[in-house]
């Protein structure tokens, strides 16, 4: 269970890098990788995850969809997936470490533990950012696509 | 607590100077939202008096706007009593554009120039936190109270009225036209 002053800085994080991140993330998706926003479906299935599971559990998730055989006209969830496993590594590489979330003095199987937990509450948080920006890019999508007939 | 003291007494001193504006996007929300949707507003307040993160606000206005049409309305100027409050931006992401860059922008100048506070420690992370969570806080109350306002009495054409009893000074608005 993280630590009251370890949820500060979460919080912290979730609203200085990982809201922005995930804007930034899903944009350079849809607008440089030319992808379409995650479906529905997608969207519902991954925050499910997000929400119940620990790290591990998620990033088996995410892997086991990067690596499913995606239809040709799927191809864009296989990207998103494959980019996002990529960032979340990133997220764990640079918040764990430089902001020393993990305390020292705990055995290899606590820090393994508490490591799992806090990058749950990151990555549930990034995930939460990026499909209300995902959601929030289909609708917009949505009405285009109506004003133009 | 004095730092408390003076946090609060300074986003009192901004509420005066965005209040204009939460009365424009008040009667903005008046005229895409209506009385039916009063739900909205206040789900809106809650989520604000309760967050913990500022991206939680943003989320919840990105949610609300992708998921109801109503959020994804502009407010045409000729539907304008107020002269000015007219915008060619949907609600929500007008709304979300106030809270991101306008009230991150009052809470940049709050804590350089009068709190001092930098973003260098945790601990001024999280008081530049605090304070605008405070001014969102702040600022979406006058929007709310606009809201209200705007739908009981105002224009009708804005605001639908749900509380039209008779004797009521949109009723006689009404019997006057």
């Amino acid at each position: 269970m993280p630590s009251p002053e370890q949820l500060q800085t979460l919080y912290d994080l979730s609203d200085n890098e990982l809201y922005e991140g995930a804007v930034a993330f899903l944009h350079r998706i849809v607008d440089e990788d030319e992808c379409m926003p995650l479906p529905a479906s997608q969207v519902a299935g991954l925050l499910n995850i997000a929400n119940a599971s620990s790290y591990a559990e998620l990033d088996h998730f995410i892997r086991h969809q990067l690596e499913r055989n995606w239809s040709e006209s799927k191809k864009d969830i296989k990207v998103f997936y494959t980019e996002l496993d990529k960032e979340l590594k990133d997220i764990k590489k640079k918040y764990l470490s430089s902001f020393q979330l993990v305390q020292t003095g705990k055995s290899v199987k606590e820090v393994n533990q508490e490591t799992d937990e806090l990058m749950a509450l990151l990555a549930h948080d990034f995930i939460q950012h990026l499909m209300t920006e995902n959601m929030f890019l289909l609708a917009a999508k949505v009405d285009e696509r109506a004003k133009r007939r | 607590m004095k730092q408390e003291m003076q946090i609060i007494l300074e986003v009192n001193d901004q509420a005066e100077l965005f209040y204009e504006d939460a009365i424009q996007i008040g009667d903005h929300a008046a005229y895409v939202l209506k009385a039916r949707h009063r739900s909205q507003m206040t789900g809106l307040e809650n989520v604000a008096e309760s967050a913990l993160k500022v991206s939680d606000v943003l989320d919840y206005v990105k949610r609300q706007t992708a998921r109801f049409s109503y959020w994804r309305q502009n407010f045409p100027a000729s539907e304008d009593v107020n002269n000015g409050s007219g915008s060619y931006e949907i609600f929500g992401e007008r709304l979300k554009k106030y809270l991101e860059d306008t009230l991150a922008g009052m809470r940049d100048a709050i804590c350089k120039d009068k709190l001092k506070i930098n973003d260098k420690s945790e601990k001024e992370r999280h008081l530049r936190r605090r304070v605008y969570l405070l001014l969102i806080r702040q600022f979406l109350r006058q929007v709310v109270i606009q809201y209200e306002y705007r739908v009981s009495f105002g224009n009708t054409k804005k605001g639908d009225n749900a509380h039209a009893v008779p004797g009521t000074a949109t009723n006689a608005v009404r019997s006057e036209r």
